[in-house]
């Protein structure tokens, strides 16, 4: 299964890795983010991690910086079998990170951050001009390009990870973490920090880069780990790998095609989307140029690895995110023209990716939750007055069609596991008859009894005439639900399959950027 | 234009500087607290009980400067009062502010019945005020202008000299960066392994101390003599200047000059026959004129994001209105 599973020696010599995990394991209650994952770094190497959300990334990262301590397993570093106990252990080991969020201060010069907590100091004050030159000098060595006396207030997200790389490097750091670090960088930006990247490991320094973009680990690094829930599949040289390798590695060679039986759909078009085009909050497009239909009675799925413009894509058609160009129309409206309210009111029921953020309010009670977006609705509103007892009814009877798991309709919703709470969402979203149901990521962090519940839902309101656009990370789920799979890759649609015959090589081409034969790329 | 030259003149300017240095050290302790994140609206209290307790310090043992030391002492009882609630028990500082401030009222007029017997206020007694400094060779160097610098009493030096050694203290030293960084963004603190709470408490200890000089100066510096609510308003004051300078010294400063110039103007204006009670109003509509003055510039942001709101609530009803017109 892999070259270098436990147990198999290893081809190198201890001293020449930088940092081995041997069975870590990390559980947060019942969910295990970490599952008994072994990996080894060599001194001098780049380093990917790869893996789609959720996947255990980043909590394997913050155990080796000594943010989180595991359940199981040992770490050693250069060899050493070591105890992080906390970063400034790691720190003080040689070892560096850069979060994804940054942590500066804004009324403070470049220097100042870079230098902040252990600041050069002449005569026991602070001595900013060596301070400034030994910044200058680092930031020429390495292409970090900052003005080391401006303030980092009035800089951009691009050079505020710079001023984070530099912290790292004053402290000394010989293995730099970095954690999805072009999440936030334009393309320009990302090329400049991998030419860094490999003027660190010229020095001899080792770099573990996290990321779930296929095309950047294919360019930057020289080994690549791919995890997938919790769990290391495998460890390989970048050279050896193709993308569309990596993507079945990265979603899951096992796509489970327990395909719900169906007849073929033949309604009306409800939705027609041309030419859609939309920005991400970098101002950069994320969705370009896509065009489909969904009709009534018919389920199509959005198939792509994670943040290639799918998300933008659920907020463009829900009101959420302007569009930059095109249409798309639901029932003869012009949805890009709407407000979200107006929107709903079209004949849109949204089930959004993020619950927590925009599916509920999870100190509200679940007859509030089942409430919202209708409230000024009969039979709920009467003359401008709730009428608690209408809703607390209908309430309580979405709680037994759903089978959402509660004490009664007063119980607030953080009190409910993760499948309810996806459950109270459908329930308000699916009872709304709207004819247009945009589904993103359904089962997100549900349990397996849940998914099965919520997929059957999904199927029953296929058979009501619905039309259901189905945003999901998980081929397996896309391959049972849906009737036709369009494919996502940096933005565009890159191609359509039938479900029925959801070839899984197809799929995961397209995920990794490849065209179909058909057309051109 | 002898009414001009006798309202303003060498006098008024040395007397400007005299009912600066209180506020000005009050609110430069202030400084340390705002720095460091927490908003201390307690100052008023803080500096009322300082100002008794440098009397009874002077009183009891004789000497101005143990009076002081006294004060200061009192004042960091109370800091540190405040620091334990707001720091380590995350009280709302508001609420153990003006907790403090009612404690501090009602504390000194009980002390003051329980140990003098008397109400409203102590003379006598044998309260020992500050000496004043008189800087040799002044008279000689400046002639009629010898005022401006010479025979303040101890505590106006020190504010006024505590305002650049702050900015010293902000830029260049450890402590003062990281009072800064606690306040303007913990977690970037904490991420350093800077400890919160330990910036917090020093802070608010600092703070104190100022405070503490600054009640002291109140009640031992140009009249010897406690009376109820001497402080008169001049912590909440100094809270306002705090407000609109984020704590930055030399802005402090500013402030604190022209409230100082406000009261000294208006007890000028006394001599001059104008109804005392509006004079005393002087300083304070002074101040809240500059305050408004100065918050006015930040409406127009507001004015322009409410616009733009608007604007783009009524193009999406534009919009909507197109496509009725003219469905698919």
């Amino acid at each position: 299964m892999v070259s270098n599973a436990p147990g198999s020696p290893t081809l190198h010599s201890t001293a020449a890795m930088a940092v081995e995990l041997t069975g870590i394991t990390k559980r947060f209650g019942a969910f295990v983010a970490n599952d008994g994952i072994d990996l080894a770094v060599r001194r001098g190497e780049i380093h990917a991690i790869i893996g789609e959300n959720g996947a255990g990334k980043t909590t394997l990262m913050n155990i080796l910086f000594g943010l989180l301590q595991p359940d199981e397993g040992s770490i050693r570093l250069n060899g050493e079998a070591t105890v992080v106990a906390d970063p400034a252990a790691a720190i003080k080991a040689g070892l560096g990170m850069v979060h994804q969020h940054f942590k500066l201060v804004p009324s403070l010069s470049v220097a100042d951050n870079v230098f902040l907590g252990m600041e050069i100091r002449r005569h026991g004050l602070i001595d900013h001009k060596a301070q400034i030159a030994r910044t200058q000098e680092l930031s020429k060595r390495f292409g970090l390009h900052v003005d080391p006396t401006e303030r980092v207030g009035l800089l951009s997200v691009g050079i505020e990870q710079r001023i984070e790389i530099l912290k790292v490097l004053v402290r000394g750091a010989r293995t730099i973490i970095l954690d999805e670090p072009t999440a936030v960088l334009t393309p320009q930006e990302s090329r400049e920090l991998f030419q860094t990247l490999r003027s660190f490991v010229a020095e001899g320094m080792t770099v573990i880069f996290i990321s779930h973009h296929l095309e950047e680990v294919m360019e930057v690094s020289d080994t690549v780990t791919v995890l997938r829930n919790g769990r290391k599949v495998a460890t390989r040289p970048t050279s050896e790998l193709s993308k569309d390798e990596l993507v079945r590695m990265m979603v899951g060679r096992e796509v489970s095609f327990d395909r719900r039986p169906r007849a073929a759909p033949d309604g009306d078009i409800v939705l027609d989307v041309k030419d859609l085009w939309a920005r991400d909050d970098r101002r950069l497009p994320a969705v370009r140029g896509a065009s489909f239909t969904v009709r009534s009675g018919e389920v199509v799925g959005i198939a792509g690895v994670a943040g290639n413009g799918q998300t933008e894509l659920a907020e463009v058609l829900s009101g959420l995110r302007p569009a930059s160009h095109g249409e798309a129309w639901l029932k003869g409206q012009d949805l890009t023209t709407l407000s979200p309210a107006a929107i709903r009111e079209a004949g849109l029921a949204h089930v959004p990716g993020d619950r927590m953020v925009r599916g509920v309010d999870r100190n509200a009670s679940i007859a509030a939750n089942t409430l919202m977006g209708r409230q000024h609705r009969a039979p709920w509103s009467r003359n401008g007055m709730l009428d608690w007892k209408a809703i607390a009814g209908n309430a309580g009877a979405l709680i037994k069609g759903f089978d959402i798991r509660a004490q009664g309709a007063d119980d607030a919703v953080k009190r409910l596991s993760g499948g309810n709470i996806q459950k109270v969402v459908l329930a308000r979203e699916f009872t709304n008859g709207a004819d247009f149901l945009l589904i993103d990521q359904p089962t997100r962090g549900v349990d397996i009894g849940a998914q099965e519940a919520i997929h059957d839902e999904i199927m029953r309101q296929r058979a009501a005439g619905r039309a259901i656009l189905l945003i999901s990370v998980q081929l397996d789920e896309l391959a049972a639900l849906a009737d036709r799979i369009l494919v996502m890759f940096n933005g565009r649609i890159m191609g359509e399959v039938a479900g029925d015959d959801a070839d899984e090589d197809r799929i995961g081409m397209m995920m990794a950027g490849v065209m179909p034969q058909l057309e051109p790329a | 234009m002898e009414i001009l030259d006798k309202l303003i003149n060498v006098a008024l300017i040395a007397a400007t500087l005299r009912t600066t240095a209180p506020i000005l050290l009050v609110a430069l302790g202030g400084s340390f607290t705002t720095k460091a994140g927490i908003f201390n609206i307690g100052l008023e209290g803080q500096m009322l009980a300082r100002a008794f307790f440098a009397v009874i310090g002077s009183i009891w043992t004789g000497s101005a400067f143990a009076g002081v030391a006294c004060g200061v002492a009192a004042a960091l009882a109370f800091a540190l009062a405040f620091a334990v609630l707001v720091v380590t028990f995350r009280a709302n500082e508001v609420v153990v502010g003006l907790a403090l401030n009612i404690l501090a009222g009602g504390m000194t007029i009980s002390l003051m019945k329980a140990i003098f017997g008397t109400r409203g206020s102590i003379v006598g007694h044998g309260i020992v005020g500050l000496p004043k400094v008189q800087i040799p060779g002044a008279q000689a160097l400046l002639g009629s202008w010898a005022p401006l610098i010479s025979g303040f009493t101890p505590i106006v030096y020190v504010a006024f000299l505590a305002v650049p050694l702050l900015v010293l203290f902000y830029n260049r030293t450890r402590l003062g960066l990281y009072i800064r960084v606690v306040g303007e963004k913990p977690e970037a603190a904490e991420a350093l392994g800077i400890s919160i709470t330990r910036v917090r408490y020093i802070a608010s200890l600092l703070c104190g101390l100022l405070a503490g000089l600054a009640g002291a100066h109140l009640s031992l510096g140009y009249i010897t003599m406690f009376t109820e609510n001497m402080s008169s308003g001049r912590g909440f004051m100094a809270v306002a200047i705090l407000i609109f300078s984020n704590g930055d010294p030399l802005k402090v400063l500013a402030g604190c000059l022209l409230f100082g110039f406000a009261d000294a103007f208006s007890l000028r204006l006394q001599t001059f026959g104008f109804p005392s009670y509006l004079v005393l109003t002087v300083p304070y509509v002074v101040a809240l004129t500059a305050l408004f003055a100065l918050s006015y510039r930040a409406r127009p942001k507001i004015i322009k994001e409410t616009l733009a709101s608007m604007q783009k609530l009524l193009s999406a009803d534009r919009n909507s209105a197109q496509v009725d017109k003219n469905p698919q």
